[in-house]
């Protein structure tokens, strides 16, 4: 559950480290995000001598919640951060590589690059 | 005695699974012109494109360096990964066009049409088409030395087998003597 202000931390090597996310994209008067959608976030901390920098407004996918993640079959998913992945207008993400879990629902969401560039699918 | 049967239709199910998975494995390894005329006609969403008709088209579209990499023991996701780069982005757009040309002309007549999905289309610098068991990226020169995807999958492999490495690296050695003393000094 994903919405304006909340903090969230970035998995990859984008140069970010928090962001802070400002509009949930997709409809007009959404209140949440969850796993698979896109928000509009500021960068709140960066890491220096990297291309994003701090205050920086960016798009992202968000990868990881704390709020469970259901699936068809029962099976139940929680992750202990909120976690997002830096991409640009084009759903290319700007780090190289995504580190941590990652469920496979992002696979359905057309999110394939995301899934590839990760070590491990849940 | 409804247990009893539900048991059983499981294990009947993951039996027919089994079959099946041994089945891809043949096919993928020996006779895939068998498993395209077996499974290209009854429209099965895993064998939208098989990896020989896929190199078969980048070797006709002019991709260059296309490698293939299976990936079956590191993810549970996909089978195959083939990364082939274009020329230019209209270079890397014809790529993935002729790839859905392709699944397109294998299914004409069929009532419901499946295509593999892609994405990054618009842009030109990365774009993936992602057919089940088999994913094809197709990326510009820039792109693919920026993303390193061979060296991400093929690292995983190895970090598997590093293990074997350090346990070699800790057999005790018996070190040469490099030094230039005479051996009484040393003794």
């Amino acid at each position: 559950m994903i919405q304006p202000q909340t903090h969230l931390n970035v998995a990859d090597n984008s140069g970010a480290r928090e962001l802070m996310c400002i509009r949930i994209i997709g409809a007009s008067n959404r209140r949440y995000a969850h796993i698979g959608d896109v928000i509009v976030a500021v960068i709140k901390d960066a890491v220096p001598n990297m291309p994003l920098e701090r205050s920086e407004v960016v798009r992202a996918v968000i990868v990881r919640t704390c709020k469970e993640l259901k699936r068809d079959n029962g099976m139940i998913i929680r992750y202990d951060d909120n976690a997002a992945v830096v991409i640009d207008q084009e759903g290319n993400p700007k780090g190289t590589r995504v580190f941590g879990a990652i469920a496979r629902e992002l696979r359905q969401f057309n999110f394939t690059k995301i899934v590839s560039l990760a070590p491990e699918v849940l | 005695m409804w247990p009893s049967l539900r048991h059983r239709t499981l294990s009947l199910s993951s039996g027919a699974i089994h079959q099946w998975m041994s089945g891809l494995n043949r096919s993928f390894c020996s006779s895939v012109i068998n498993a395209t005329s077996t499974k290209g006609n009854s429209g099965n969403v895993v064998e939208l494109l098989n990896l020989e008709e896929v190199e078969k088209i980048l070797s006709d579209v002019r991709a260059d360096d296309v490698r293939v990499i299976p990936v079956r023991k590191q993810s549970e996701f996909t089978n195959f990964v083939v990364v082939a780069t274009g020329r230019s982005q209209w270079h890397v757009r014809n790529i993935a066009q002729a790839l859905i040309y392709k699944v397109k002309q294998k299914q004409t007549g069929a009532k419901r049409m499946l295509l593999p999905s892609v994405q990054g289309q618009e842009g030109g610098n990365w774009i993936v088409i992602d057919s089940g068991s088999l994913i094809v990226h197709a990326l510009d020169e820039k792109a693919r030395a920026y993303y390193n995807l061979e060296q991400l999958w093929t690292s995983k492999e190895q970090s598997q087998n590093q293990s074997q490495e350090l346990d070699q690296a800790f057999v005790k050695v018996r070190r040469k003597n490099n030094s230039k003393k005479p051996q009484k000094q040393c003794a």
